[in-house]
C-alpha cells in the first residue's frame, strides 16, 4: 500500500500566505486603528456588567481581608507609613510643600490636584470594570464609552496623576492602555528643586520582577550632564498632543548610568497605584471641547 | 445543554483572567484559560472540530480585546492543532501527562503570540519574552490538577460528552 504524498511545498507557502495575511491583518488593527467591530463591541457590552460586579466584589474582599491574608505586609506598610508621618512632620516637609506650591501641586499630599490646562476640557469620571484578560499587555477597561462622548487617544487621570490614554471604544466601554506598557510613550518634563525643567520621553517597561514595583515600571533617558536627581517630580509636557501640560506622572526614584557613560537612566515611581485602581476620569480632549 | 455549557464556559475563560485572576496574578503573570480551554477542547473532539473550534474562540478574543485581530486566531488554531496531535500519542487518563503537556502546549502557543507580537512591532526583551512565556505555561499547568478531572468526567460521561445524531 502506497502511504499518503505530502506536498512539502504547498504547505510550505499555505502557511506563509497565511502567516503574511496574519501579520498585516494585525498591522492593520494594531493600535490606534479605528476598525469597525461590533461582535467585539457587543461582547464588551454584554460582559461588562459581569466583569464591574466580579471585580467590584474581589476589590472589596481584598480590601477588607487583606490583614489577614497579608499581615507581614499590612505591618510593614504600617511601619513605612509612621516612618514616612515621622519624615513628612519634619523641617523637609516645608521645603517640599514650597517647591509644589511653585508647581502648582500643592494639594498632592490630599489625593488630588489641579492643572490650570486641565480645567479647559470637559471631564468624565469612569470605573474600572476590567483589567486585560492576557499578560501582554497592560491595559484597563473604563464604564465609559462613545455614548458618554469618549474617543480614542482620550487622556486618562487618577485622582494622583496620569493612569494613560483611551485606545479602543465601543458605546458603553472604552480601553485604557496604562503608562506602564511599552507601547504607551509620554513626553515629559522632569522639575527639580530648582525648578529647572529637563524634557524627555517617559516609557513604560512592564517588566517582570521590575526593580520598583511588581506591575512595571516607568523610565527616562537622559544625557549624562542632565540635572536630574532622586526625588524630582515628573509632569506631562503637553508635547505631542494627546496629554495636557502639567499632569503628575511619577517622582524619580534612582538614576543608573549608561555603561557607555553618555546617558543615565531614571527610573520612576509612578504616583497612582495601578494595582488598585477603581476610578479615574476621563479628559475629552479630543471629542470634547 | 453541551453548547450552553461551552459557551459559559468560553465566556468565563474571557472574563475570570481579566477580573478574578487579577487578583491572584502572580507578578502580573495570569493564565491564559482561554488557551487551556482550547488544549481541552481538542484532546477531547476530532480534528477538524478542535482546528475549528482554535479558529473561532481565538477571533471572538482578538474582538473582544479589540485589536491585533487574527493573534489569537492563528494562536489558539496552533493550539488546537498541536493538543490534538499530542492528545492521540499519548494517554489522556494520565492527569500527569495532561500537566505535562498543556505546559508544553502552552509554552507553544505564548511563543507564537510573542512571535506575531514582535512582527506587529512590538518590541519585547528575551528575557521579557522567556519569563512571560514559562509564567503563563506554569499557571496553566497549575490549573489542571483543579480543572482537568471534572472536564475530562465530563467529556467523557457528562454535559460535554458529544453525541452522534442517531442518539440524540
Amino acid at each position: 500500500m502506497v502511504g499518503k504524498r505530502v506536498n512539502v511545498t504547498g504547505i510550505a507557502v499555505l502557511v506563509f500566505f497565511l502567516l503574511l495575511g496574519v501579520l498585516i491583518s494585525i498591522r492593520l488593527t494594531g493600535l490606534g486603528s479605528n476598525f469597525p467591530n461590533p461582535i467585539g463591541g457587543t461582547l464588551q457590552r454584554v460582559l461588562s456588567p459581569i466583569e464591574k460586579l466580579i471585580l467590584q466584589m474581589g476589590n472589596g474582599i481584598r480590601d477588607n481581608t487583606k490583614v489577614l491574608w497579608d499581615f507581614r505586609g499590612v505591618q510593614i506598610e504600617n511601619e513605612a507609613l509612621q516612618k514616612k508621618v515621622d519624615q513628612l512632620t519634619g523641617d523637609n516637609l516645608k521645603l517640599k510643600e514650597q517647591v509644589l506650591a511653585g508647581m502648582r501641586y500643592t494639594a498632592l499630599d490630599q489625593g488630588q490636584f489641579r492643572s490650570p490646562s486641565l480645567e479647559k476640557f470637559d471631564k468624565i469620571g469612569a470605573s474600572v470594570i476590567n483589567r486585560n484578560p492576557t499578560t501582554w499587555y497592560r491595559t484597563l477597561t473604563l464604564n465609559r464609552g462613545s455614548n458618554d462622548g469618549v474617543a480614542a487617544n482620550d487622556p486618562v487621570i487618577g485622582a494622583l496623576g496620569l493612569v494613560g490614554k483611551i485606545v479602543s471604544v465601543s458605546s458603553n466601554t472604552s480601553e485604557v492602555l496604562m503608562i506602564l506598557d511599552g507601547e504607551g510613550q509620554v513626553s515629559a518634563l522632569v522639575r527639580g528643586s530648582t525648578g529647572d525643567g529637563t524634557f524627555g520621553i517617559v516609557q513604560g517597561t512592564y517588566k517582570r520582577g521590575s526593580r520598583l514595583t511588581p506591575e512595571g515600571n516607568l523610565q527616562m533617558l537622559f544625557r549624562r550632564e542632565d540635572n536630574v536627581n532622586a526625588g524630582d517630580l515628573v509632569f506631562t509636557s503637553g508635547d505631542g498632543g494627546v496629554y495636557p501640560k502639567d499632569v503628575p506622572i511619577g517622582k524619580v526614584k534612582e538614576i543608573q548610568l549608561d555603561p557607555s557613560g553618555l546617558l543615565k537612566t531614571a527610573y520612576i515611581e509612578p504616583l497612582v497605584d495601578f494595582d488598585s485602581l477603581e476610578e479615574a476620569y476621563i479628559v475629552k480632549t479630543v471629542g470634547g471641547k | 445543554m453541551r453548547y450552553v455549557l461551552l459557551t459559559v464556559m468560553f465566556l468565563l475563560s474571557l472574563i475570570l483572567p481579566g477580573t478574578v485572576f487579577h487578583f491572584w496574578a502572580w507578578s502580573g503573570i495570569k493564565p491564559d484559560l482561554l488557551m487551556l480551554l482550547t488544549i481541552y477542547m481538542a484532546m477531547h473532539r476530532r480534528l477538524r472540530a478542535s482546528v475549528l473550534w482554535g479558529l473561532g474562540a481565538g477571533l471572538l478574543e482578538d474582538l473582544y480585546l479589540g485589536r491585533y485581530i487574527g493573534m489569537y486566531t492563528l494562536t489558539l488554531a496552533v493550539v488546537a492543532y498541536l493538543s490534538y496531535w499530542l492528545a492521540e500519542r499519548w494517554y489522556r487518563d494520565n492527569f500527569l501527562l495532561t500537566t505535562f503537556m498543556v505546559f508544553i502546549v502552552t509554552v507553544a502557543g505564548q511563543v507564537v503570540v510573542a512571535f506575531l507580537s514582535l512582527g506587529a512591532g512590538l518590541h519585547w526583551s528575551l528575557g521579557d519574552i522567556g519569563q512571560l512565556v514559562i509564567g503563563v505555561a506554569l499557571y496553566n499547568a497549575i490549573l489542571v490538577p483543579v480543572t482537568y478531572p471534572l472536564i475530562h468526567r465530563s467529556f467523557l460521561h457528562g454535559w460535554l460528552r458529544y453525541r452522534p445524531r442517531y442518539e440524540r
